[in-house]
């Protein structure tokens, strides 16, 4: 794993802040198997066809040679924080969350903006292959590169939980726009308190984040900030993929 | 000939591309779907009938089955696969006329979404019911639809978003073919979008899933 950090450390009531940290992250490090992928296909374990799990493994293995994996987060300054019923605002901007995820930051001192990419090799290659006719192998590299995202944001909040422990700080989990009520078009004021192409993820005006395979959004930092391991029971999102990834494999 | 077009449309539902596919197990070194549309027509059998009843039950069923929550993704994309092998040998016959189209249909995901994979569902199962494809690819801009409408007129159009903020786009997209065009029946899907959406913008149909799609086009007909 590659370290970076992109600006000078400021530390506010306890709390490093102001810092960009970026993480070039091998494949090998990321909590994610093959039978990752395989629920995020919707099929329980060992009920995929083995054609399947066969395709998962070569592309997994082209994977660890191909991605691009990056992650890296800021933790706004705490004396601008400010978190209301339905908003939270900070360094000059204002998000307007909802009300599911300011209850879900409640305690917060600050966040931690969040952005993680498994690379534009995904949209590339997932193209060609349904481009040659080959649809399983190109909606497998889709599934390897969204399960390589996500996980690429769980490692972050590892590392979060890690660098935060000493301080006796805690974090939620991540809240991204397009989910919870939380509008997409809010990605723009996120990504305007990142540095430029931050880990090389690019906006489209529509908020679209390009490489596809990309996630962003808020961490809550706070001594006495809560933790859920089913964080899709919060959302009102009825038709949210992965609620029914969930339902399914309850 | 009907027990070979009973072949053709297992392999298809089951996604048995041709004999040296491994998959599925239990069909292992037994000819696929290209095999069985080849020695068809080897047997003399119309490409028309090939395709409706051996190409369009396959898909159907499979359909059904990812419809009624009994087959998953993967399996349509095999079986699309299938489908998709052995059409090539169909292709002459779609070009001489011998084989007729139900109708084409235009499909895109709207302008400012690159997401493809629900559009590339709808366009499988399209194309195994018989239909037309014009695919226009991501990040349609409502100029594109209507290059396409001019070409391929009254053809309904599809239109695929992922994005709550791409979804406005398919609002101005819908409005201003309907403004030009309003005899063109406009059918919307996609993760944010919802029927109570389809009768805002003004589009005239909204499908959740898309197995039912082709049963909607059959009745425009």
């Amino acid at each position: 794993m590659q370290e970076r950090t992109l600006s000078s450390q400021i530390f506010l009531s306890g709390i490093e802040t102001g810092q960009v940290r970026e993480f070039r992250i091998p494949l090998q490090e990321l909590n994610f198997n093959e039978a990752s992928v395989e629920r995020g296909m919707g099929y329980e374990n060992g009920s995929l066809p083995d054609f399947y799990r066969e395709k998962i493994t070569e592309i997994i293995t082209r994977s660890a040679e191909v991605a691009d994996i990056r992650a890296g987060y800021r933790i706004l300054p705490p004396e601008q924080f400010l978190l209301e019923k339905e908003q939270v605002s900070c360094c000059r901007q204002t998000f307007q969350t909802g009300k599911i995820i300011a209850r879900q930051l409640k305690n917060s001192r600050t966040v931690a903006l969040f952005a993680s990419t498994a690379g534009a090799v995904f949209d590339k290659w997932s193209k060609e292959l349904f481009n040659e006719g080959d649809f399983p192998g190109g909606y497998v590299v889709d599934c390897v590169g969204s399960e390589i995202v996500e996980s690429a944001a769980d490692w972050l909040e590892q590392r979060l939980i890690e660098q935060l422990a000493s301080q006796n700080l805690k974090i939620t989990n991540r809240f991204s726009p397009g989910y919870c009520g939380w509008d997409v078009f809010e990605q723009h004021k996120l990504f305007s308190l990142l540095p430029p192409e931050f880990l090389g993820i690019r906006l489209t005006e529509s908020a679209l984040m390009v490489p596809v395979k990309s996630v962003s959004g808020f961490i809550g930092v706070g001594e006495n900030v809560k933790r859920l391991s089913y964080p899709c029971a919060i959302c009102d999102m009825k038709n949210c993929f992965r609620r029914r990834q969930e339902k399914r494999h309850q | 000939m009907n027990e070979i077009f009973e072949k053709i449309a297992t392999c298809i539902e089951r996604g048995k591309v041709n004999e040296t596919s491994p998959y599925p197990p239990d069909m292992k070194g037994q000819p696929g779907a290209v095999e069985l549309t080849k020695q068809a027509l080897d047997n003399g059998a119309k490409p028309q009938q090939i395709l409706t009843h051996g190409f369009m039950i396959g898909m159907r069923r499979i359909g059904d089955k990812f419809g009624n929550g009994q087959a998953f993704i993967p399996d349509l994309m095999i079986a699309a696969k299938a489908m998709t092998a052995s059409s090539e040998l169909l292709k002459p016959y779609f070009s001489s006329g011998e084989i007729q189209h139900k109708g084409s249909f235009i499909i895109g995901t709207v302008a400012g979404d690159l997401h493809d994979i629900g559009k590339n569902i709808v366009k499988m199962i399209l194309e195994g019911a018989g239909w037309k494809v014009i695919d226009l690819g991501t990040d349609v801009t409502t100029e594109k639809y209507l290059q396409a409408i001019a070409q391929n007129p009254k053809a309904p159009v599809g239109m695929s978003a992922l994005l709550t903020t791409t979804m406005l786009n398919m609002e101005k997209s819908v409005k201003e073919i309907k403004s030009k065009h309003p005899d063109v029946r406009i059918i919307i899907g996609g993760a944010p979008v919802t029927d109570d959406y389809r009768k805002k913008i003004g589009a005239d149909a909204y499908f959740q899933s898309p197995h039912g799609l082709p049963a909607y086009l059959e009745n425009l007909l």
